[in-house]
């Protein structure tokens, strides 16, 4: 039988210069092991000794038995510091190592640009409304005001798949048929889409592409509404610092009919080789709705008037991301709708 | 169009107005202009030639040239022979640009010294013509070029189709001077009548026979002309709008097309049958030799210009070679006529041919216009080709112009506009445009617009000519808004309910393309999907002829694309709509329904590629799950496009959503691709209207129990079919049940495979124990080996 004391100041002194958690983990066992320990093993033959003699070996032993694990505890912290003021070292990696490839798709740059509009036309309460890319001839031309023989007829070349039907050549004949299915005015709805034009394909057109247009008719709408909702937009899209000018232009569903120019966004405005010296980006067409079209519609000119404005998501995409070339937006190479 | 700036100084007073000034305003009026360009020939000066001797040794013809040029002379030397002795010329001097950009350097050329060089109209950018050099009519030597040819600033201006009038330089003017509020110095109809005798009209007899196509015809007689070159100032007029000079008679008649748009025609009177003009349409079998040398075969949908025997001219489009006005000639029969637009537009097109006069004639020109453009060119014959103009022209004019008169409420301006434009600057700005503004007794306004503009006919036509010249820059935007008492409450878009499927595709490293829906028909067929294809009767090309039918062609045509460019792993999709032809007589709107195609290459060797089908099942599931649609189910199904062992029927509801499967061998190769594609392609609509909303679903409170299942069985029962009858044998506690894995060799006996399920056992209620799931176990083996004589592993 030893003496608690000097088992103490043994483990103690084991527990000093113990090095690793798993040098604790054996002293922790040697000396506290429930049944084995050495320091339980000091109440042996306890039962044997009179009442105040046990008291006092109890005791001792449970002083005993606090100060290993007092010291335990310490030890650990101390190793456990030791090993954290060291971490710069041992754990240290090559930050400038790439992570590896995230390995995710991408969503086309038409469909984020489509969107990008959407939600701001949205936030200005104008709401989606779709119709067929296959029209009639009525809707694509006559309801919009562009008769058989129209000298205008000559900017929509269409395909034809018979006399009374063709590719829709804009997506305004979704216009006619929001205003036929809304029927009654307040009308704002936009009208995103594919669409199709007799166009060889090149850089800057192709025969396919797609449009949004928008449509609002209520009462005592004008030109300046149409110029707000167009400067929104812009501005939404592109940053506060861009203009929107209208110019003087001719469509036969509108009257009076513009044009709608941004400031480049390269030179601002003061003229530059991307804008080729104009200082302006023609964006689409715009105007307030033609009398006719709104009957056509089934909506009374003389009650509500309405604008109506339309571009290409190509187009807007390609001033936003500075793409060159229109072709890409369909090639499907995925080097460009990667980077996207 | 061509716009020359010079030109417009004939009409209005431009001082203090830069062509780059003029140019922003005709913008703003609606005459767009696209580009500006300055010839400036301040550093040009005027020389005239003493001496032309032929270069000696040069091996190309050269000539060498003694130039006066006022205080001094220099030899300069020339490719062209045509400045003869006495040609006034244009000189640039060694150190000067030219404005074609060339800067002219003192050369010696084969022993002779060579300073400065001789200018032809194609170096000084005042034509296209660069056959020889410019030579001038007057000028005195030494002096600048600019004291005989202005500066000169060409605009190219896109004219829009309802405005004929402004493709001639006076209405162009006319709008420029209605912007700067300057009068314009000429009218439209030109006070200028013939006086010589007899009447016109007794030298020549003019017929129409169908006034839809043709409603005024003017023939004008002219006798005893000069035919010769027209006068400097006109060629270079004409250069500058990219017309050739040819001779004063036919250039006059060129000339009044650019100024009022009236496009004209000269025949040589003494060809004509007659004389007499008859406009009928084309008999079959009619030809014409024309003006470009070419001879056209004629049909009888075609207007023509006939004399008493055959045709002389193609109306509206171009003259006959026969009846030209040549030096020879002497009596002319000058032509102003109206003819149809559309029916121009038709011959045109059916020639092939577009000229300046068709480019009018098609937009409709106002017959009006035809008896200014006969006056004008008429006088400048009289003047310039010392003709003598017959009185009293034949005009025969069977369909006169109606004058048109529109109604305004003049508050409809600020109504329309959004802003106050003051009454006087309104009625100002419609008189400036010639339009007659008459204020009746109740305010309203009754206008009556000028000949010239047929394109007027409403009271939101009178607030445009307002508005533009008003200024819409002048125009405040604003934001509509007042209190409203009726809305559509807002719902989301397809497409933004689509975008929870595009983030599941982005997350799984599927990227979106937008692929052309225009395809060609006949790969359709070869993939036997072309039954209800619509193809176009006008197509671009054969390849782009027909409406896609499925979006799988176009994704492993974009597949092959990015192989072709060193991509070999691809997982693409695409929505989009694909068009069904419905059945029936005669054409009508197809079915256009919304479509999710998938497709993606399965790496090589990864065991005969059969996970891309499963990783396909798993993608298409997620997609389901997104929008919260109820799971699909998969049925064997065999279809052309895909592998027939490889193939699933994808079905919602009952409702077959489309096909989910790996791609048929022949189509990979068709499509020039090696190695397995896996792809599907479903209805996305259908999905939509199946989406339910998300309910949640109260947390387990009990643990659950794993269990494991090694199923042996024969190769061909499936494992759907294993399933089935695990959750039938297994009752309540059976929460959830996957399988994960399928093996077949040594230790399954020959025949047999392995399918490892983990199942998940719970009860709502309590924690279950060892022994209650041992039970459930019990019974699913026995179930398992009833139906499938299966037997396990451990």
């Amino acid at each position: 039988m030893s003496d608690p004391s000097a088992l103490t100041s043994e483990a103690l002194a084991a527990i000093g210069k113990a090095q690793t958690e798993h040098d604790l983990e054996r002293i922790e066992v040697e000396y506290l092991g429930r049944k084995s320990g050495r320091v339980s093993k000091l109440l042996e033959g306890i039962g044997k000794l009179g009442a105040e003699e046990k008291a006092a070996l109890g005791k001792a032993v449970n002083d005993a038995k606090r100060a290993v694990e007092g010291a335990l505890a310490g030890r650990r912290a101390e190793l456990e510091a030791s090993r954290l003021a060291d971490l710069a070292e041992t754990e240290a990696i090559d930050i400038t190592f790439p992570g590896p490839a995230l390995g995710r798709g991408h969503i086309h740059v038409l469909t984020q640009v489509r969107r990008q509009i959407e939600t701001v036309l949205e936030s200005l309460g104008y709401q989606v409304e779709l119709g067929p890319e296959v029209e009639t001839e009525w809707y694509n031309f006559e309801a919009l005001n562009i008769t058989a023989g129209h000298p205008a007829r000559e900017n929509w070349d269409s395909f034809y798949f018979s006399p009374e039907l063709l590719l829709r050549a804009h997506t305004s004949p979704v216009q006619i048929r929001a205003m036929q299915r809304i029927k009654e005015p307040p009308i704002y709805v936009i009208t995103p889409g594919r669409s199709y034009r007799r166009d060889a394909p090149e850089a800057t057109r192709l025969p396919y592409f797609s449009q949004v247009e928008g449509l609002a008719v209520d009462k005592g709408l004008t030109v300046g509404d149409m110029k707000g909702t167009l400067l929104y937009m812009i501005q939404s899209l592109y940053g506060r610092d861009r203009k929107v000018r209208v110019r003087p232009s001719y469509f036969p569903f509108t009257e009076p009919s513009f044009e709608f120019d941004v400031t480049c966004g390269i030179c601002g405005g003061m003229g530059c080789k991307s804008c080729r010296h104009k200082g302006w980006l023609e964006v689409g067409g715009c105007g307030m709705v033609h009398p006719q079209v709104l009957r056509n519609g089934g909506v009374d000119p003389t009650q509500w008037s309405g604008y109506a404005w339309g571009f290409g998501i190509e187009r807007m995409a390609m001033l936003k991301h500075d793409v060159d070339d229109i072709r890409l937006f369909y090639e499907s190479d995925l080097r460009f709708l990667e980077q996207f | 169009m061509r716009i020359s700036y010079e030109w417009l100084g004939d009409f209005l007073d431009l001082d203090g107005v830069t062509p780059k000034a003029a140019a922003e305003v005709l913008t703003r009026l609606g005459i767009e202009v696209e580009s500006l360009l300055i010839v400036d020939l301040s550093a040009i000066v005027i020389g005239k030639v003493l001496e032309q001797k032929p270069h000696p040794k040069s091996r190309n013809p050269l000539w060498i040239h003694q130039v006066d040029l006022g205080d001094h002379v220099q030899q300069i030397i020339a490719g062209a022979p045509n400045a003869v002795p006495g040609s006034l010329v244009p000189v640039a001097l060694p150190g000067t640009t030219v404005p074609n950009g060339k800067i002219v350097k003192d050369m010696n050329i084969a022993g002779f010294k060579a300073s400065g060089m001789l200018c032809s109209a194609s170096e000084l950018t005042l034509g296209e013509d660069h056959s020889g050099i410019l030579i001038l009519d007057r000028g005195t030597p030494g002096e600048p070029l600019t004291t005989v040819i202005p500066n000169q600033a060409i605009m190219e201006a896109e004219i829009t189709s309802n405005r004929p009038d402004e493709m001639g330089h006076l209405g162009v003017a006319r709008e420029l001077a209605a912007g700067l509020d300057r009068p314009l110095k000429r009218d439209f109809m030109p006070a200028f009548t013939g006086t010589a005798d007899p009447p016109g009209r007794d030298l020549v007899k003019v017929s129409i026979d169908d006034p839809d196509l043709c409603s005024r015809y003017i023939g004008g007689v002219i006798k005893s002309v000069r035919v010769g070159p027209s006068p400097d100032w006109m060629q270079r007029r004409l250069r500058a709008c990219d017309v050739r000079p040819i001779n004063n008679i036919v250039d006059i008649t060129n000339y009044v097309l650019l100024e009022y748009a009236q496009p004209l025609h000269a025949f040589d009177l003494a060809k004509l049958n007659g004389p007499a003009i008859h406009v009928r349409r084309a008999r079959e079998g009619e030809k014409l030799l024309c003006l470009d040398g070419e001879v056209r075969q004629l049909t009888p949908d075609m207007l023509v210009i006939a004399d008493a025997l055959r045709p002389v001219a193609i109306a509206g489009v171009i003259g006959g070679e026969e009846t030209a006005v040549t030096g020879a000639t002497v009596d002319i029969l000058l032509e102003s006529a109206t003819f149809n637009g559309p029916s121009v537009r038709q011959t045109s097109r059916a020639l092939g041919l577009r000229t300046e006069a068709s480019a009018r004639f098609e937009r409709a020109l106002p017959p009006e216009l035809a008896l200014a453009g006969a006056r004008r060119a008429a006088s400048l014959i009289a003047e310039l080709a010392g003709g003598s103009v017959h009185r009293e022209w034949a005009d025969v004019y069977p369909r006169p112009q109606e004058p048109v008169r529109v109604n305004l409420r003049p508050a409809l301006i600020d109504e329309v506009l959004g802003t106050h434009v003051p009454l006087e600057e309104a009625e100002s700005i419609l008189k400036r445009l010639n339009f007659h503004v008459k204020v009746m007794g109740d305010g309203e306004w009754d206008v009556l617009p000028p000949v010239f503009r047929l394109d007027v006919s409403i009271p939101e036509d009178l607030v445009e000519e307002v508005g533009r010249v008003y200024g819409y820059d002048r125009v405040p935007p604003t934001l509509p808004g007042r209190r409203r008492d009726r809305w559509t409450p807002a719902a989301p878009s397809m497409d933004r309910r689509l975008d929870a499927v595009r983030e599941v595709l982005a997350g799984a490293g599927f990227t979106e393309t937008w692929n052309p829906a225009l395809v060609s028909g006949r790969k359709l067929e070869d993939l036997r999907i072309a039954a209800h294809a619509m193809r176009i009767e006008n197509p671009l090309s054969d390849d782009m002829n027909t409406l896609r039918t499925s979006l799988l062609p176009s994704l492993l045509d974009a597949i092959a694309l990015n192989r072709d460019r060193g991509e070999i792993v691809v997982s693409i999709y695409e929505i989009a709509s694909v068009f069904l032809a419905k059945v029936g007589d005669r054409p009508t709107q197809p079915d256009e329904p919304l479509r999710l195609g998938v497709a993606f290459t399965v790496l090589q060797g990864s065991d005969t590629g059969r996970f891309g089908f499963y990783h396909a099942k798993t993608v298409l599931d997620a997609c389901v799950a997104s929008l919260a649609a109820p799971p699909p189910t998969y049925d064997r199904a065999s279809t052309d496009l895909f592998h027939p062992g490889r193939c699933a029927a994808v079905v919602m509801d009952g409702k077959q959503l489309g096909y989910l499967g790996e791609v048929h061998p022949t189509v990979t190769a068709g499509a020039r691709l090696d190695g397995r594609v896996v792809a599907f392609e479903i209805d996305v609509e259908a999905v939509l209207a199946a989406s339910r909303v998300s309910r949640a679903q109260p947390l387990p409170r009990f643990p659950g129990v794993e269990r494991d299942l090694a199923v042996v069985v024969e190769d061909t029962v499936a494992a759907g079919a294993i399933l089935a009858t695990v959750k039938e044998s297994a009752g309540d506690l059976l929460e959830q049940a996957r399988a994960f894995d399928e093996y077949r060799g040594a230790q399954v006996p020959e025949g047999h495979k392995s399918v490892a399920f983990t199942l998940t056992f719970r009860s709502p209620e309590r924690t279950l124990t060892d022994a209650e799931v041992d039970r459930v176990m019990a019974e699913i083996k026995l179930g398992l080996e009833k139906r499938h004589s299966a037997r396990f592993r451990e």
